[in-house]
């Protein structure tokens, strides 16, 4: 069996770039992205100073994250070591470049679709080695089978002192550095100066620690290349319909179990059209986020059934068809019907808020995410966005069970509440903390604040007054209504802090 | 789940080159269509790097299908760079494809500058520039004829074109590039460079940046890091921390101009310790020499030599240097004792660094060179040899006589020993009225730019009475093709022919540039009769430029031009370029037709299908070869043991005696006796190592005859350090970038396209430079705005900026590649000139969709505009380090702000001008016979008139 590898001796290496430009010419890489790129950094103080060099590129993991997460299989192990991806089959998804933990992958301008290092798969192909290693004046770069215990490269592997970037990702990469500077291998361990880079302009696209952190910080990083969050609004809405949707039904099915199945207006028809417009958002917000929308029925033809996304988004269709199911059985008041419907229904709910939790767990380069408090998080909100939506359509209709529904908006935030401080007062890995300080107190802080006080305080204080009988419905209703901003704005501040924590 | 695509080669081990055998059909899968497996069939077509010095082979890979270019990789039959490039050999995609090229011979409309052009025909623009040069050379106005010249390319042809124009016309770059260490290394050798045998060597001394720039960058830095992981040690001097710095087992970041001190310090200490090669120093130094002239008192015995040397340089303890370099005591004692342990093995270089950057820089290089003297590690295995041995210049066909015409515009009076043309000058020469320049071509070169005091150079350009008519040949709009009558498009690496060969590690090899697509039209049976049919556009290439418009100057032959152009095959037709290099490969290259012939093939298909070839034989210690009787019949003996030839510089009467063309170096003399035998030697006068340069002696620089120190004109005592004054290092190449001409690769400027002034963070605190603030740095003839970095990686007292940065234009859409020049305004109100930054980098509308991403918007900063020429009195190099203030931006300043004063230039030059001690020299020559010259003129033009 062969298993390629790549072993970069950064002993040897002179930090001269051939290797970027050789790739950009052999794949045509166009401008503003990179398949392999050097990063400098700057130790010591005068005269003691030095600058250090490393060569960044795809890890060629053994478990790839990527392959895991992609939910076309347009990533894949090729069988020799070589994690290869197919441009036809890509989607443009980006959860490639959330699960890769060394930012490896980018979105091609052209195709828009995934791209990375492929080990020059095509020269493979016919026996050549990858243009980077052709090119390289100094011959440091080494590829060969590490399957095959007299290749150059397993012996180099084995008698010297190497080092994997982000070994605890337990990726099991396939890039060995030899004579790396430590930190140049550990992005959070060096940042950006303000005043910029060695001979580049930085963009905010540049990676760096989002928050300064002087202890930990033992070196300026004098070069390095752009890597755009992957994620953004589209996917932080996502989270809010996506918890409407669940909600709804959700408390729709407690309402179920209370007793009401034959209210029509309140349990059988509205719920079920509130979760249907908001899972139809959601689905529309994670089209729209994909790169190749055109594409996005590949999920469903040429599906990869261990990534999330593929699960997620059968989850997504089956709850979608309960509630539909629902919905007639509410037209035709069949409250028999929905009776039955209310348990697989709760079921396939849950299952639409909390697949996310495992979908960002694939995310291996999230670390924030990987947080087993998402699962019961993603519960809660789901549970406090299905409560506020009966609250507020309590104002306009009768909701059987006002209290219940009160009632439940408190679990749902006093939990939201608990959980937030539980993970903030829990202690992680450095890219935990870089990401909760991002969020706490760094560039995402004012949503994060907004959404503990809209999303948690407020409400909670409006519920109980409503709940203590003050104008009950229309502090629940203001309650409810400041849930949901508050989601919101917490939802932001988490899929981008999530993100800012850098990997190159 | 995508099946992996079938695979051929697991368990074999990978190649790294497709077997030459295959290269006229080589199957590859399509990289973008991967893993869905499209072969493409190329055709591989091997040809030169146009980049930087250094020649590293290229392969084009061209696409059957589509007939294009690919992409270019290494050539693994290339001797110097194996296979190998730097960013910069790939790049030339991007060179070939820009958007942005000359496609078209242009020719001015309206006032020179203004930038309106129309298209002309090449054989309009040829006829008419023809016309002109034949008119001058009729009228008896030779020196009014110039060909200014960047990058060579090629080793001998545009030589051959002015001997046979019968001018003294060329100008080059090289006195603000490296004549500085040139010099340093001819007053010892004759030859004016070193040829480090890095690989086999057991410590390697830097004085330059050898592992990202330098001569030659590519083939160097492999092989520095093949001796270093044989065990070498490596130490870089460098006032800024460099990237060879920074992989150097030693920096050692002298203050600027301090370099000699250093390095007299280790000789001094191998001197003490006795860790010296006395045997070396003994056959091959003229000590002799030395000790009569430094020393008349003593008795000149060998013993004598330690003595008097350690007596002349006494002050040169390594406390004194501690003191003056700003390097520890101990740094200085660890690396002496390191060298003297490896006597015969220590690799050393410098080029353009110290030795381009100070008054007296030139002395650096002499220094440097005294350390592999002492060691004996000339020509050794693992030593460094004199590049003349490492380097092979073949003989074009057809003879031409030198040309017995002496141009002083170029070569001027006052500088008799300037190792190149004193191109700086050429514009206070003109506004001194010294002369005029009817035409002037400028030649992948960048003046206006590239020089100091580029307002004085448009001043220059812009006066038609000063220059007649400005050719530009060059393949990119420049700063200078602005100001050009006439901008005539050359091709790129892959599009024209050179033979080039250089030092770049012990052995010879021939490199052949080639154009790819008319070699390839060649090998698909279509060939073309010019690469002007084979290139984009009309893009042409200067051989074949050369060959026409020589024949336009005198198309009836009368002038006797013509005739050094004409077919020898097809007399009275042109001769072409696969006669030219045919008739070169098959009479000048040795070894080359037995190889060709090998393979069935005549020598110019084996270069074209090869693109270098390695000339047989060991070329170690070739100053050690034995004389035979056949080379010393017809000599005269000297009393110091010189065999010299009679009629050559070495031994005449009367000038007229030599005829013909004298040696490139050396003074035609054979040979020297040492301890009885009757050896090659160097070719110097004495045909040793002169320790003592009697030539600089006798020249009006006695005081400077031995290696020594000279004060620099930016030493740091003589800097108000405490107050706002500093040390500017202006020129520093990076690793990605080449002068200007690299504007025109997109992925090079991509990765690199800022250059921030380097500031201490100690230094930016005591000056009040704010993170990242603008800083005001005045020169002597005006000031730059520019953006500070704080960094560590520089000596506190010295700022330094890189040198490829600061391209603009005038007009939004036009005049120089967007890639990489801002927009700008030039003012002037009389000589107080201005540049003014409008706007930086943008993406632009192009065919090539990569121009509406680009995402990068610093053009940096044009700082060579403020610096004043500052010719070094001996060497003729410009002397780059500036004495400068750097103060906080005032108000209204913004990054990119240019203002100088050409008035104060003016006065500056004459300043420097001062310090030359003019010609003529003994005999009353206008230079010394046995210095090198690039197109020597015969003997009677050195006489001064």
């Amino acid at each position: 069996m062969t298993r390629l590898g790549f072993l970069i001796d950064q002993d040897t290496c002179i930090g001269c770039h051939a290797c970027t430009v050789a790739c950009k010419a052999e794949h045509e890489v166009p401008l503003g992205v990179n398949r392999t790129w050097v990063k400098y950094i700057e130790t010591g103080t005068f005269p003691n100073a030095t600058r250090q060099f490393s060569v960044m590129r795809c890890n060629h993991c053994e478990d790839a994250p990527c392959v895991e997460i992609c939910p076309t299989s347009a990533l894949f192990h090729s069988g020799n070591g070589v994690v290869d991806f197919d441009t036809s089959a890509c989607i443009g998804c980006k959860s490639c470049m959330n699960a890769c933990p060394y930012d490896a992958l980018y979105i091609d301008p052209d195709s828009l679709t995934a791209q990375k290092c492929n080990f020059c798969a095509h020269r493979i192909d016919v026996g050549l080695e990858p243009s980077c290693v052709v090119v390289c004046p100094t011959h440091s770069i080494w590829t060969g089978d590490l399957d095959d215990p007299a290749s150059a490269i397993s012996r180099m592997v084995a008698r010297n002192d190497v080092a994997v970037r982000a070994p605890e990702q337990g990726t099991r990469p396939k890039l060995f550095y030899k004579g790396a500077d430590q930190a140049s291998l550990d992005p959070t361990r060096t940042a950006i100066a303000p005043d910029g880079m060695i001979w580049a302009d930085t963009t905010p696209a540049h990676p760096t620690p989002p928050v300064p952190d002087p202890e930990h910080q033992v070196a300026r990083t004098a070069y390095t290349t752009a890597h755009p969050a992957p994620w953004g609004w589209r996917v932080s809405s996502y989270l809010v319909t996506k918890a409407i949707g669940a909600g709804v039904m959700l408390v729709a099915a407690l309402l179920v179990l209370l007793g009401h199945a034959g209210q029509q207006a309140a349990v059988g028809v509205v719920p079920p059209v509130v979760a249907g417009a908001f899972t139809a958002l959601t689905g529309v917000l994670l089209v729209a986020d994909l790169k190749r929308p055109d594409r996005f029925h590949y999920i469903l033809t040429r599906p990869h059934w261990g990534s999330w996304l593929t699960r997620g988004a059968a989850v997504l269709a089956a709850f979608a068809a309960l509630t539909a199911a629902w919905f007639v059985a509410g037209l035709v008041d069949a409250a028999g019907a929905i009776e039955v419907l209310a348990a697989p229904t709760a079921l396939l709910a849950a299952a639409t808020a909390g697949y996310t939790a495992y979908l960002f767990a694939q995310c291996e380069g999230r670390d924030l995410w990987q947080s087993p408090l998402l699962l019961p998080m993603l519960l809660a909100q789901a549970v406090t966005a299905g409560a506020a939506v009966l609250a507020l359509a309590d104002v306009a209709m009768s909701v059987p069970e006002p209290d219940a529904v009160r009632w439940t908006l408190l679990s749902g935030v006093a939990a939201t509440g608990v959980l937030i401080s539980v993970e903030h007062a829990a202690h992680g890995t450095r890219h935990v903390e870089l990401a909760m300080a991002a969020m706490t107190r760094g560039p995402f802080a004012a949503r994060f604040r907004l959404g503990v006080l809209a999303g948690v305080l407020v409400p909670a204080v409006l519920v109980i007054l409503a709940l203590a009988g003050v104008v009950s419905t229309a502090l629940a209703a203001l309650a409810g209504a400041a849930a949901l901003v508050g989601l919101a704005a917490y939802e932001d501040a988490f899929v981008r802090a999530g993100q800012s924590v850098p990997l190159s | 789940m995508t099946d992996p695509p079938a695979r051929s080669v697991p368990g074999g081990a990978l190649d790294a080159y497709p077997d030459p055998s295959t290269w006229d059909d080589v199957v590859v899968p399509d990289a973008r269509a991967w893993p869905r497996r499209d072969e493409r069939h190329y055709a591989l077509v091997p040809t030169t790097c146009f980049n930087c010095e250094a020649n590293c082979g290229l392969v084009a890979w061209i696409d059957k299908g589509s007939g294009e270019i690919a992409k270019l990789e290494g050539n693994p039959m290339h001797p110097a760079s194996r296979g190998r490039n730097c960013a910069k050999g790939p790049a030339t995609l991007n060179q070939i494809r820009d958007t942005e090229r000359i496609l078209h011979p242009l020719r001015r409309v309206g006032r020179r500058g203004e930038g309106r052009w129309e298209r002309v025909s090449w054989d309009e623009a040829l006829t008419d520039i023809g016309a002109r040069i034949g008119r001058a050379f009729r009228e008896g106005r030779h020196d009014e004829v110039m060909y200014h010249v960047g990058r060579p390319g090629d080793d001998s042809y545009v030589e051959r074109v002015l001997h046979a124009w019968g001018v003294d016309a060329h100008n080059s770059h090289t006195n603000i590039c490296s004549s500085g260490a040139r010099f340093g290394y001819a007053a010892w050798m004759g030859f004016d460079r070193p040829s480090a045998d890095y690989a086999n060597a057991r410590v390697i001394f830097l004085i330059s940046s050898h592992l990202e720039a330098g001569h030659y960058f590519n083939p160097h830095a492999q092989r520095i890091m093949e001796g270093r992981e044989r065990g070498a040690k490596v130490i870089c001097v460098d006032p800024r921390l460099s990237n060879t710095g920074s992989v150097a087992d030693w920096w050692l970041p002298a203050w600027p101009g301090t370099e000699p001190v250093l390095l007299l310090a280790i000789a001094r200490l191998l001197l003490l310790a006795g860790t010296w090669d006395r045997a070396f120093v003994r056959r091959w130094v003229n000590w002799d020499t030395y000790l009569r002239h430094a020393r008349p008192g003593v008795d000149p015995t060998f013993d004598a030599l330690a003595p008097a040397l350690l007596d002349e340089w006494a002050e040169h303890t390594p406390e004194r240097a501690a003191e003056l370099c700003g390097i520890d005591a101990d740094a200085i004692r660890q690396v002496a004792e390191l060298i003297g342990a490896n006597l015969g093995r220590l690799a050393t270089h410098t080029w353009r660094a110290a030795g381009a950057g100070n008054l007296g820089g030139w002395q650096t290089a002499r220094c440097l060179w005294l350390l592999n003297v002492l060691t004996g590690s000339v020509g050794t295995v693992g030593g460094t040899s004199p590049n003349g041995w490492n380097k092979f210049i073949p003989v074009p066909p057809r003879h031409t006589p030198p040309q017995a015409r002496w141009n002083e515009m170029t070569w001027a009076p006052e500088y008799p020993l300037a190792h190149h043309e004193m191109s700086m000058l050429l514009p206070h020469f003109l506004r001194e009225g010294r002369g005029r320049v009817d035409t002037y071509f400028t030649r992948v070169y960048n003046p206006v730019w590239t020089n100091p005091d580029g307002f004085s150079w448009i001043e220059a350009l812009t006066d038609e009475d000063k220059v007649g008519c400005h050719v530009a040949l060059t393949p990119t709009w420049s700063e200078t093709a602005w100001f050009a009558d006439y901008v005539l498009p050359m091709g790129v690496g892959a599009e024209r022919h050179d033979v080039a060969s250089y030092e770049t590690h012990s052995g010879r090899w021939i490199g052949f540039r080639q154009p790819v697509m008319r070699r390839y039209r060649e090998l698909t049976g279509d060939p073309v009769a010019s690469t002007l049919d084979a290139n984009p556009g009309e893009v042409w290439e200067e051989n074949e430029l050369w060959i026409a418009l020589s024949w336009k100057i005198d198309p009836d032959g009368d002038l006797g031009i013509r005739q050094h152009f004409e077919s020898l095959e097809r007399p009275g037709e042109p001769m072409g370029l696969d006669e030219y290099y045919g008739h070169l490969f098959t009479h000048s290259i040795p070894g080359l037709p037995e190889a060709a012939e090998a393979q069935g093939l005549s020598p110019l298909e084996y270069m074209r299908r090869r693109g270098a070839f390695a000339i047989p034989g060991d070329q170690y210690e070739l100053h050690e070869r034995e004389l035979g009787e056949d080379e010393l019949a017809g000599t005269v003996r000297g009393d110091d043991g010189v065999h010299r030839t009679p009629g050559t510089a070495g031994l005449h009467e009367r000038l007229e005696e030599i005829e013909g063309h004298m040696p490139f170096i050396g003074d035609g003399s054979v040979g020297v006796d040492v301890e009885g035998t009757a050896r090659i030697g160097f070719p110097t006068p004495s045909r040793k190592l002169e320790l003592f340069s009697e030539t600089l002696a006798e020249w009006g620089w006695p005081e400077h005859a031995t290696p020594g120190w000279i004060r620099s004109h930016v030493h740091w005592q003589d800097l108000d350090l405490d107050g706002a004054e500093r040390i500017l290092v202006p020129t520093f190449r990076i690793p990605t970038l080449i002068h200007t001409r690299s504007g025109n690769a997109k992925w090079l400027n991509e990765i690199s396209h800022g250059h921030p002034l380097w500031l201490h963070p100690g230094d930016a605190e005591r000056l009040g430079i704010a993170v990242g603030g603008l800083v005001r740095v005045t020169t002597r003839i005006g000031h730059f705005v520019i953006r500070a970095w704080r960094t560590e990686g520089i000596r506190p007292g010295v700022v330094a900026c890189s040198h490829h940065m600061g391209r603009w234009r005038l007009e939004a859409d036009r005049g120089n590649e967007r890639w990489s020049s801002g927009v700008a305004g030039l003012g002037h109100d009389g000589h107080r000139w201005s540049l003014t930054p409008k706007q930086g980098v943008r993406p632009f509308a192009s065919d090539d969709p990569d121009s509406q991403r680009v995402w990068w918007t610093d053009a940096g900063v044009h700082q060579n505009l403020t610096f004043p020429v500052q010719p070094d009195p001996i060497s003729g190099m410009h002397c780059w380090l500036q004495r400068v203030t750097i103060t906080p931006a005032e108000p209204g300043d913004s990054h990119g702000d240019v203002h100088v004063d050409t008035e104060r230039s003016a006065e500056a030059y004459h300043e420097w001008l001062a310090l030359a001690r003019p010609g003529p020299g003994p005999g009353g020559l206008r230079r010394p016979l046995w210095l090198a010259r690039p197109v020597k003129p015969r003997a009677t033009a050195y006489e001064s008139r």
